[in-house]
């Protein structure tokens, strides 16, 4: 165990020494006449525990407290009174300068204890910030990693589409010709890991980022959405979109969170079409007020069943013998957790799904 | 104006040379480009932009630039693009293109007002059309 090292001010002589007497053989004791040989020892040794008298004659043990406080933070302070000067005191203690006081003449039983607990504060901070150090190591290089591994991951899938969509282009293939379909199997194997990356960086990105508050033109937003869904997905281009905002008033919001949002719930909007619908169409509408933007995307797909409602917000919750990985409407209803966003859906089986999200507007905060 | 004429250039910036291969053969497909030119670094970009500042024949055009490289990033590159004369960069159009998520990047390319877009890779025909589309046929 670690010897703790005490120091002692004292002006008086005589205390210093019965001190040493009582405590030698527990602490490694360091005792100053005056506030400068304090600070000598204190520039020279850490120590754990200050203990000070209060009423000297070149300054008082609160002043010296307070001193010592903006340069060695660090050890817990103990002042020793022999008059009860109440004002002074509950200043000191209220403004953190002092951790404990102790009435003179000391009792030696209930010094020690003082002396022991006070090193126990001392011990938790600093563990406390060793941790945090370490946490934010962690953070940063956590943060390094997943940054590397967005790129690492997705570059070669990035280039084994780009030669899938070259071997179109060149004709390396034709449709209805024999083995044709491998090549559209690999290029859905690779869509479908880069969607899972995508999801799973967002989804870490949603719990750590912090909230960026921008303002944000749902019209734009909505255009730039659907144009980036419809080049990833195939299908998308057959299906007739629908927009219709309602923004007068300006928004301010979490541009980042709201774009993933919206984004999932086009994104399934195209994914969970019924292939035998001739008249596919999405709907997306939006109304903004200064409180809040209330947004809808509607489709005529698949539906959802009853049963299933209740747990499509979980966590890898995936339905039988379709695409997906579980992650997107988990992603959606957590983002929305951190945004205090509000999320609702209605959906008839075999005729499609509506989602409703409501966003707390931010604009100025005229409301509170 | 012969429809020869009007037909830009296509720069392409990446250290991949694998990348580099493919978006040269998506961009030839389109037929949209006079001259396509591949750079396997940014500093080899820079130095033949710098030594075609007054050749007329290179402009105007597009340049397709990677953001994660070696040595010099896309970033870095435009540091130094910008110190080229504007009348030069007047008929040079950049695009970043990178496999990235990240949000910081992606901030930082749409906050440059050098840069007209970051794509996200893999490159694809229609995005490439509909660029030269807006900035070379507006006429």
């Amino acid at each position: 165990m670690t010897v703790i090292k005490v120091l002692y001010l004292d002006d008086e002589e005589n205390n210093l020494n019965s001190f040493k007497a009582s405590f030698r053989r527990l602490y490694e004791i360091y005792t100053a006449g005056n506030a400068s040989m304090a600070f000598d020892i204190l520039n020279q040794t850490s120590v754990h525990v200050i203990i000070s008298d209060q009423r000297m004659p070149d300054m008082t043990g609160v002043e010296f407290f307070k001193k010592v406080k903006t340069i060695h933070p660090d050890p817990i302070r103990i002042l020793l009174t022999g008059y009860t000067d109440v004002e002074t005191l509950a200043d000191a203690i209220n403004e953190g300068d002092v951790y404990r006081y102790i009435t003179k003449p000391w009792n030696d039983l209930e010094l020690n204890n003082s002396i022991r607990n006070a090193y126990e504060v001392y011990k938790t901070r600093v563990e406390l910030r060793e941790k945090v150090t370490e946490l934010q190591k962690t953070n940063d290089e956590l943060n390094r990693f997943i940054y590397s591994i967005s790129h690492e991951l997705r570059a070669p899938l990035a280039s084994a589409l780009g030669v899938i969509s070259l071997a179109r282009l060149e004709n390396v293939y034709t449709p209805h010709q024999k083995g044709s379909e491998y090549w559209e199997l690999i290029e859905e194997c690779c869509n479908k890991l880069d969607y899972n990356i995508t999801n799973t960086i967002q989804y870490y990105k949603n719990s750590r980022y912090e909230s960026i508050s921008e303002t944000v033109d749902f019209q734009k937003l909505a255009t730039r959405l659907i144009a980036l869904h419809k080049l990833a997905n195939k299908s998308g281009e057959k299906i007739k979109f629908d927009v219709s905002i309602e923004q007068n008033v300006p928004f301010t919001g979490d541009v980042f969170r709201i774009e993933v949002i919206i984004g999932n719930l086009i994104s399934n909007a195209i994914k969970y079409q019924r292939p035998e619908e001739s008249n596919k169409s999405i709907k997306i509408n939006a109304k903004v007020t200064p409180l809040d933007a209330v947004i809808t995307v509607a489709d005529n797909g698949v539906g959802i069943l009853n049963e299933h409602l209740g747990k499509i917000f979980s966590q890898f919750f995936k339905v039988r013998n379709q695409k997906g990985t579980g992650l997107g409407l988990f992603i959606v209803k957590e983002a929305l957790a951190k945004i205090n966003g509000k999320i609702s859906v209605q959906s008839t089986f075999g005729l499609g799904t509506t989602f409703t999200i409501r966003i707390p507007n931010h604009h100025h905060n005229t409301l509170q | 104006m012969s429809e020869r004429h009007c037909k830009p250039s296509l720069l392409i910036i990446d250290d991949s040379a694998f990348d580099l291969k493919i978006n040269h053969t998506i961009a030839r497909h389109t037929k949209l480009f006079r001259q396509i030119f591949d750079f396997a670094s940014a500093e080899t970009a820079l130095d033949f932009l710098a030594d075609n500042i007054h050749n007329n024949d290179i402009l105007p055009h597009l340049i397709l630039l990677d953001i994660q490289m070696p040595d010099m990033d896309g970033f870095e590159f435009m540091e130094q693009f910008v110190k080229l004369p504007s009348t030069f960069r007047k008929k040079s159009y950049v695009v970043m293109l990178s496999s990235t998520d990240d949000l910081i990047d992606i901030n930082r390319a749409e906050s440059n007002m050098h840069v007209i877009t970051l794509l996200k890779k893999p490159l694809k025909i229609q995005e490439l059309t509909q660029l030269v589309a807006r900035f070379f046929h507006n006429n």
